[in-house]
């Protein structure tokens, strides 16, 4: 199941082809190398536009939002299995 | 009716249904890894207890869509649940929407899943509808993942090809032609025939009608007096092979006549406030709608339903309301008010209809309309800049909020700029 966090991290990635990648997330002290992007998807709040990558990285699978107004990115939810 | 040596219709109409199999599902194996190949069960949030979409491994088992949590565990004891991820839904359909539109002009979305490709302006770019097929395919597993199947129905017609898709295995491309047109017709099972509901079934069951290819065989007369003079029309036209009503309205420059918003409940509820809240909320999602489109509408209607016990009212205005408050005192003080509930509330309902152009609309020359107005177009402008809810009622402020989702039907696919 996924598990709630929404707490603010730091990405580092590359554009390829025109399109942004998250390559690696600093998540508290620790430092997670992205091995999958396995979804992208924007959502609209109002006028406020996110953009949530669907990531693998430690054998767990993250969700991680992109506020494209403020530039901010949270770590939304990880999974589990339980 | 003579074939075109490729076998199709010498008028050269040519659709092609796409429909991505158990969308709700795979996209949540394609996002997580985890989930393949198991059996999985959609909800609409944690802790309800409808499965509004199961993966295509779920289904072996017999779990489908609408089958409670219960009934569904005791046929899939290893059936994994996760929320329905709306929003990832609605953003995966704006990027199918941008590849049909990449190899066709003329798309129509039809529900969150499946559109119609109109091929006619293309013929000379996709001579072989089968390989169009199974291009579609290719570029829908490149852009969403190579999770994402789905099945490509192509035919003369909106309805053939949806037909032909519906009943094919998941992941085929499949072609009506005139050569197999006959067979479809009498194979295809009412369930997968889009046009015919539970009750219409019922009444050509009634007299013995189990195809479509059957209906061909029954007079004129027959027909409209089983079915009366619309459905004996538009039965009619299905047993050609002929779009129904219902798939050729499909596109319309109208805007929306009405804009609704329901929800259920996690439990009964007898609390004043929680309900003047719940209609609220509903009543300020369907205005927020309403005014992002530019309208306004005259009649208001709200339900609240029990679990035996139901009530159901609405108010016609005189002038058009395009302002919360303004509808909210329809809704509560005109309406729910006046029922005096004697029974627990499970479901919750509010619409707008009626509606109109503002454009179209004169204002009036109140000035509290005016002081109305300016205020909501503050709070609209916080909103798109800020968010939905980052300016909010206090009624608001008490309890969590109800957001906006897409359904699966996509019923407000103009909002969403989706036609």
């Amino acid at each position: 199941m996924y598990q709630t966090i929404g707490e603010k991290v730091s990405v580092a990635g590359v554009y390829q082809q025109g399109k942004f990648s998250p390559r690696k997330i600093l998540w508290g002290n620790r430092t997670y190398v992205v091995d999958q992007v396995t979804f992208i998807s924007d959502e609209k709040d109002g006028g406020v536009a996110k953009r949530t990558y669907s990531i693998m990285a430690r054998g767990n699978v993250y969700r991680l939002a992109f506020n494209r107004s403020t530039e901010i990115w949270t770590l939304m939810e990880v999974w589990y299995e339980g | 009716m003579k074939a075109s040596p490729n076998g199709n219709h010498p008028n050269n109409q040519l659709w092609a249904h796409v429909d991505i199999n158990s969308y709700f599902a795979t996209l949540l194996q394609q996002e997580n890894p985890y989930l393949r190949n198991k059996p999985v069960g959609v909800l609409k949030a944690a802790g309800r207890t409808c499965i509004i979409a199961a993966s295509k491994e779920a289904k072996t088992y017999g779990v489908i869509t609408g089958c409670r949590l219960a009934e569904a565990r005791a046929l899939c004891p290893k059936l994994i649940t996760v929320p329905a991820p709306f929003d990832l839904c609605l953003s995966a359909t704006r990027q199918l929407r941008t590849i049909f539109t990449s190899f066709v002009p003329d798309v129509e979305i039809f529900s969150l899943d499946e559109a119609f490709l109109d091929l006619r302006p293309c013929r000379r770019l996709y001579p072989d509808p089968f390989e169009f097929g199974k291009l579609v395919q290719h570029t829908i597993k490149e852009t969403l993942g190579s999770w994402v199947t789905c099945n490509v129905g192509i035919g003369r017609s909106r309805l053939l090809a949806k037909m032909t898709g519906e009943i094919s295995p998941k992941g085929s491309v499949t072609q009506v032609t005139e050569d197999n047109i006959l067979s479809l017709l009498a194979s295809t099972p009412f369930s997968a025939v889009c046009g015919i509901g539970h009750r219409l079934k019922q009444r050509l069951c009634d007299i013995g009608i189990s195809s479509l290819l059957q209906v061909s065989f029954l007079s004129d007369e027959e027909l409209v007096s089983t079915l009366g003079p619309f459905w004996a029309v538009e039965v009619r036209k299905m047993s050609g092979g002929e779009d129904p009503e219902l798939l050729q309205r499909i596109h319309s420059n109208d805007h929306m006549k009405c804009v609704s918003r329901t929800i259920t409940g996690y439990g009964l509820c007898d609390s004043e406030e929680i309900i003047k809240r719940t209609l609220y909320n509903l009543t300020l999602e369907v205005i927020t709608k309403v005014r992002i489109m530019k309208l306004a509408g005259r009649r208001v209607s709200m339900f609240v339903q029990g679990r035996d016990e139901s009530w159901r009212g609405h108010h016609t205005s005189q002038s058009y309301l395009q302002h919360t408050a303004e509808m909210f005192s329809y809704v509560y003080d005109r309406l729910y008010k006046t029922c005096h509930r004697t029974f627990p509330v499970l479901r919750f309902g509010v619409a707008l209809s009626l509606l109109k152009e503002q454009s179209g609309i004169q204002e009036p020359l109140f000035s509290t309309w005016h002081t109305q107005e300016r205020l909501e177009s503050a709070v609209d402008s916080i909103r798109e800049k800020y968010g939905n809810f980052a300016i909010r009622s206090g009624l608001l402020t008490t309890g969590p909020v109800i957001k906006q989702e897409v359904t699966g039907y996509l019923g407000d696919k103009k909002f969403y700029g989706l036609e």
